[in-house]
Order: C-alpha cells, then sequence, then structure tokens
C-alpha cells in the first residue's frame, strides 16, 4: 500500500532540494578543492535530493512505515490561528493586552467553559509572565498600548 | 591529586546557595516534564532558554542539565502508574513497570526505578569524571582535518542510532544543513538564501527553530487527542524495595548504569537506545526470562539505570569535543553559546570551574533527585489530573517569549509559528526533528573545518585520509552509511542459502 504522507513529503523535500541547488549555483559552487559560498548549500541540496527520491520510492512501493492518521484538527488549527493573530497584534496591543487576548480564546477553544476561569486564568498569565520576564528576568517585551499608561 | 583538586574545585562552585537552588529547580521541573506525557526535555530547555539569558553561565547550565536528567527519573512514573512512558526513554519501563503496578507493587516499581537512577547517575557522573579531560587533553590535537571527520561522523551517528527512519533521518540532515546555510557565509562572508530579509542575515536563531519545532508542534500534536488521563488507584505499600527485589536486580542496575554510560557517549546513542539495550541484556542474561512483560523488577530497574546513566554521560561529547549529540544536548550546546562559552577541548582548561561545577551538580541532582521522587510521588501523580489545555497554554506563552526575546522582533515568533507547523507535519509524516536541529547546529561548524582543511591543504581532499584520526572516523562513517546495505546483503544471502 503507497505510503501518501511519505509520497507528499518527499515531493516537497526533493523541490526545496532543487531550489537550493539552483540558489547554489547563482552563490557560485567552486571546485572541491577551493569551495565558493555556494558549495555546502549545493552538497546540502544534493543530500536532500538523494533521500527525498529514496523516500518517494519506499512510499511508492510501500516499503516504508504506514503513515500516522491525522486525528481532530480541528483545536491545533484553531490554536494556530490565534498564534498567527498574535504575532500581527503583539507590537501593535502590547505583551500584556495581546496575550490575554490570545490565552482566553485558546482556552476558550480548548474547551474552558466558565468565563470567570477563563479571564482569570489569562490575566494571570499575560500579568503573571510580564512581570517575570520583562521586570524581573529583563526579557524585553512590547508595551504597546499600555506605553500611554506610562508603563 | 588533580583530580580530587578539580572536584573540590568543582564542588565549590556546586554547594554555592544559588547554584543549588538552581539545581534544585532544574531538577523539579525536569521531574515534572517528566512525569507530564506531551513534553520533552528538548522542548522544555528550548522553552526556559530565556530565563537564562541574564544568569551565571555555570547556574544557567547547572539548571539546564538539571532538566534533562530530571526527565529520566520522572518519565517512570507514568510509565508505571499509567502505562504511558513521560519520556520515550520509559517506554520499556511499562512494559515491567505497569505489570508491577498492576499486582500491587507500584511502590517498589517505583522506588526500584529512582534508587536504580540514582545509583547509575553517580556512576556516570564518577565515570565523567574520568573519562573526560583524557578526551578533551586528546581532542587538543585536532585540527581542522580531524573535526570536519568527527563532526561528520556525530552526525552520522545521531542519526543512525535514532529511533527513526535512517533515510528520513539523513533527508532532514540535509535540511538543517540548507538552514545553517540561511545568513553571511561563515567564511567568504557571502549573503546566502536571504531572500532580502534583513531579519535573515544572522540566519535562522537554533532557539526559534527549537521553540517551533519542539514545543509548538508537541502541543499541536497533543491537542489532536482528546485528554483522557487515566491514572491506575493503588496503594503505595512500602516504595523500599525488598531485600528479595535487591538480589534480584543489583545486577541488573550495574550492567545498566555501565551500559548507559558508554552508549551515552556516542553522538545520538542517548537514553532512549540505551533503555531498550538495557532490556534486551536483561531478559536475556535472566533465568527466568518468560517472566519479563509479566512483572519482573529487572525489567524496570535495568532501564530506568541505563538511561539516567546515558543522560549525564551525553555531555561527555558536548563539553570535551563540542559535539552535541541528541536534541537536549544541543539546547544547552545553545545556551553555552549564548553566554558567549564555545563548547569543546577548550573548555576544560578555559572554564574549569563551569566544567567541574556542572559534573558536581549532577551528583547533587541525583541526590536530590532520590530525595525529592520517592515522597513526593504522590504530587507527581496528582499533577497528571492538570488538564492539558492549561499547560498548552503556559508552553506557548513561553515559546512566544522566547522567540521574542532572541532579537525582539516579533519576526522570529512569526518564524517560530512556521517551523511549528513544520515540526507537526514532520512528526506526522514520521520525519525526526532532532537530525535537523543538530544539522543546522553542526553545519556551520562542518563548513568551517572543510573550508579550513582545503585551505591548509592547497585544495587536495587527500588531507581527511592522511590524517590518521581522521582516516578512522571517516572510515566508521562510511561504515555507519553501509551496514543497512551490508544488513540487506546478508540477510537475502541466508534466505537464499
Amino acid at each position: 500500500m503507497k505510503n501518501r504522507s511519505d509520497i507528499i513529503g518527499s515531493i516537497f523535500l526533493f523541490l526545496l532540494g532543487i531550489g537550493a541547488i539552483i540558489g547554489a549555483v547563482q552563490l557560485k559552487i567552486g571546485l572541491p578543492t577551493e569551495p565558493q559560498p555556494g558549495f555546502f548549500p549545493f552538497v546540502g541540496g544534493i543530500i536532500l535530493l538523494i533521500f527525498s527520491t529514496i523516500i518517494f520510492l519506499q512510499g511508492w512501493l510501500g516499503t516504508s512505515k504506514q503513515q500516522i492518521a491525522f486525528g481532530e484538527i480541528g483545536r491545533p488549527a484553531l490554536l494556530l490561528g490565534v498564534m498567527i493573530l498574535l504575532v500581527f497584534v503583539m507590537d501593535r496591543l502590547g505583551y500584556v493586552m495581546a496575550t490575554f487576548i490570545a490565552s482566553g480564546l485558546i482556552l476558550r477553544v480548548l474547551s474552558v467553559k466558565s468565563w470567570r476561569v477563563l479571564i482569570i486564568t489569562s490575566l494571570c498569565l499575560s500579568i503573571g509572565t510580564y512581570i517575570l520576564f520583562d521586570r524581573l528576568l529583563g526579557v524585553d517585551l512590547p508595551v504597546g498600548l499600555l506605553s500611554h499608561f506610562g508603563l | 591529586m588533580d583530580f580530587l583538586t578539580n572536584l573540590g574545585q568543582g564542588f565549590g562552585v556546586a554547594l554555592t546557595p544559588w547554584n543549588l537552588i538552581f539545581c534544585a529547580i532544574g531538577s523539579v521541573i525536569g521531574t515534572a516534564i517528566g512525569v507530564l506525557p506531551g513534553l520533552g526535555p528538548p522542548a522544555t530547555v528550548a522553552l526556559l532558554l530565556p530565563i537564562t539569558y541574564k544568569m551565571d553561565p555555570a547556574s544557567a547550565i547547572i539548571m539546564l542539565a538539571g532538566i534533562f536528567y530530571g526527565a529520566m527519573y520522572g518519565g517512570s512514573t507514568t510509565s508505571i502508574l499509567l502505562n504511558i512512558p513521560g519520556e520515550a526513554a520509559s517506554v520499556v519501563t511499562c512494559l515491567d513497570g505497569y505489570q508491577m503496578a498492576r499486582q500491587g507493587r507500584a511502590g517498589a516499581a517505583l522506588g526500584i526505578s529512582a534508587m536504580g537512577s540514582f545509583i547509575a547517575g553517580t556512576v556516570s557522573v564518577f565515570g565523567m569524571s574520568l573519562v573526560a579531560p583524557s578526551l578533551a587533553s586528546f581532542a587538543l590535537k585536532f585540527g581542522p582535518p580531524e573535526y570536519f571527520s568527527l563532526v561528520l561522523l556525530g552526525l552520522l551517528m545521531a542519526v543512525y542510532l535514532s529511533e527513526e527512519s535512517v533515510v528520513k533521518g539523513l533527508a532532514m540532515a540535509g535540511l538543517g544543513l540548507l538552514l545553517g546555510t540561511v545568513g553571511i557565509d561563515p567564511v567568504l562572508g557571502a549573503t546566502r538564501f536571504t531572500f532580502g530579509i534583513s531579519r535573515l542575515l544572522d540566519g535562522f536563531d537554533f532557539v526559534v527553530v527549537a521553540m517551533g519545532l519542539f514545543g509548538i508542534s508537541e502541543v499541536l500534536i497533543n491537542l489532536e487527542a482528546p485528554e483522557i488521563r487515566d491514572v491506575f488507584k493503588t496503594t503505595f505499600k512500602g516504595l523500599l524495595p525488598t531485600l528479595e527485589d535487591w538480589r534480584r536486580c543489583w545486577g541488573s542496575v550495574v550492567r545498566g548504569s555501565l551500559l548507559g554510560f558508554f552508549i551515552g557517549v556516542l553522538p545520538g546513542g542517548g537514553a532512549i537506545i540505551s533503555s531498550f539495550i538495557s532490556y534486551a541484556v536483561e531478559k536475556r542474561v535472566s533465568k527466568h526470562p518468560e517472566q519479563f512483560g509479566k512483572g519482573a523488577i529487572e525489567g524496570v530497574a535495568g532501564p530506568e539505570a541505563a538511561n539516567n546513566a546515558a543522560s549525564t554521560s551525553s555531555f561527555i561529547p558536548l563539553l570535551t569535543l563540542g559535539i552535541p549529540g541528541n536534541a537536549t544536548i544541543a539546547m544547552i550546546f545553545v545556551a553555552l553559546m549564548i553566554h558567549g562559552i564555545r563548547p569543546g577541548p577548550l573548555l576544560l582548561q578555559e572554564y574549569p570551574q563551569l566544567f567541574w561545577g556542572v559534573l558536581c551538580s549532577m551528583y547533587i541532582g541525583n541526590i536530590m533527585l532520590l530525595a525529592l521522587n520517592l515522597p513526593l510521588i504522590g504530587m507527581w501523580v496528582r499533577l497528571l489530573t492538570v488538564p492539558y489545555h492549561y499547560l498548552a497554554v503556559v508552553v506557548v506563552i513561553i515559546c512566544v517569549i522566547g522567540a521574542y526575546s532572541v532579537k525582539s522582533a516579533t519576526f522570529d515568533v512569526g518564524a517560530m509559528v512556521v517551523f511549528g507547523v513544520v515540526g507537526y507535519l514532520m512528526r506526522k509524516g514520521g520525519f525526526p526533528a532532532a537530525p535537523l536541529i543538530l544539522a543546522m547546529i553542526l553545519g556551520p561548524m562542518l563548513e568551517r573545518s572543510l573550508q579550513q582543511s582545503l585551505i591548509s591543504s592547497a585544495g587536495s581532499p587527500m588531507i581527511f585520509i592522511e590524517k590518521p584520526i581522521s582516516a578512522l572516523l571517516l572510515a566508521v562513517a562510511a561504515f555507519l552509511m553501509l551496514t543497512p546495505v551490508l544488513k540487506k546483503m546478508w540477510r537475502k544471502r541466508r534466505q537464499a542459502g
């Protein structure tokens, strides 16, 4: 039986290998005796091409292990959506507000029904981690909107 | 005499109040993540890197090392009580540990696991203090050709000994080498694969990639499954193994400790492989192999001792040769680099306090873990009842902070999310992440030593064969590469015969 995940994965890696080789040639490969900046990426690209071809053949002939099935992908997809949102709003809203919203959304998505638990947990997480990392450990987190309040 | 002086210096560092606190914090966090299925040591060390930025380097490594060996202690708890390995290295502990728990001997299983781990950790620390200085002074003779061959062999062994497909591991190593080339070329200064994005001039940061591949992807995988954790209800009637238990398994603990120590030294040969080999050895040497899988205490003692010994000895190639052998050690490599310390043979000369301090802290950490693990088993079990979604939010937030803290840029947070998705898809397809991160770290080292070797030999690749150490290392690497092919040929010939 063909292994679809191996076939798809190997095609992706093969294309990546081709891209690396093209990029390496543009950078100039040089010779093994006098390597240029493209030499090492060229080697990496060749490794990818060789092994992606083997993975493809194994997947096609069904000799590789059976592919792992996807489970319930709704929750991981929603988490990803919230994280992408967080990336876009973190600088503007600031760390505390952005993580408060993000953790609230994540907890809601992950089946926390009580609004009180949700708000208290999100507040504790966003403010607690801000105090720990920014104030105590000196990690420079974005202030965003809170800069208007002199923070 | 030197040895005792060095140990004295090490204990002087490890026994300072702050280092004792960091050692305890690392050990407790390690045990907790070992107990909780779904968050491994590489992810945890990557998550906690931002905390260590402002710490003293020795304290930082003491804490991170505590997480690593603490996880090995904690991993056995879920294996024995839930039949779910908290860590991959505790998979074999499920076989007999869970059966012992079902027979009302959970206490003895947990007890022998903790004490076996303590003995093994101690043996491994002692072995490390004897082997590491000699290995480091030997490695000082290495030039670029020897380093090239050593790094290449280390990378291949890490792939070969990993539990996943070798072909997929090699493909991931190729991808890691490519990712390591993004940014400015370390030798010639050319800009590579930045696509005009100025943020990529320094390349992808290891912390960002590791957090995505190990942290975020782990959360995504865990969210797929329903949150059901059924803790096996049993009473802990005495955690101390009986005299009869000790009579049966002292040999297993000794064999596991020695086996784990030697396997851990090999790149890629960490805790997981050593526990499997130990189980196989114990079953083979046992007078009652039929009891294995049905609650044989030797099946718990040997593998648990082996995985702990291996997790300690896997620090040897890092601290003496500068080669990280597995993903967690790679994260500790990154932590050292963040503090401006280059792991390798010179580390022992330039930072003896760090080296001996970390080593002695492992001994202290093992005592702390023994003291923590047995009385706190009830607490660790209760920890398993905390719903996973709370842990997931904490992991995500710490990942965001960690990625942002690298360069104070949301670009890195975005890159981490992308690597999280890549890691998730890789896990789904059975593509191992460890070779990718190891190749990414070792790639620039490999490239630099290759170019320096070729410059010194006026372009002749024969330099790698003319140097005896390099030739030997390359021969081992070639043998490793050819082993699967030779195995297949041998099997075919046997079938035909």
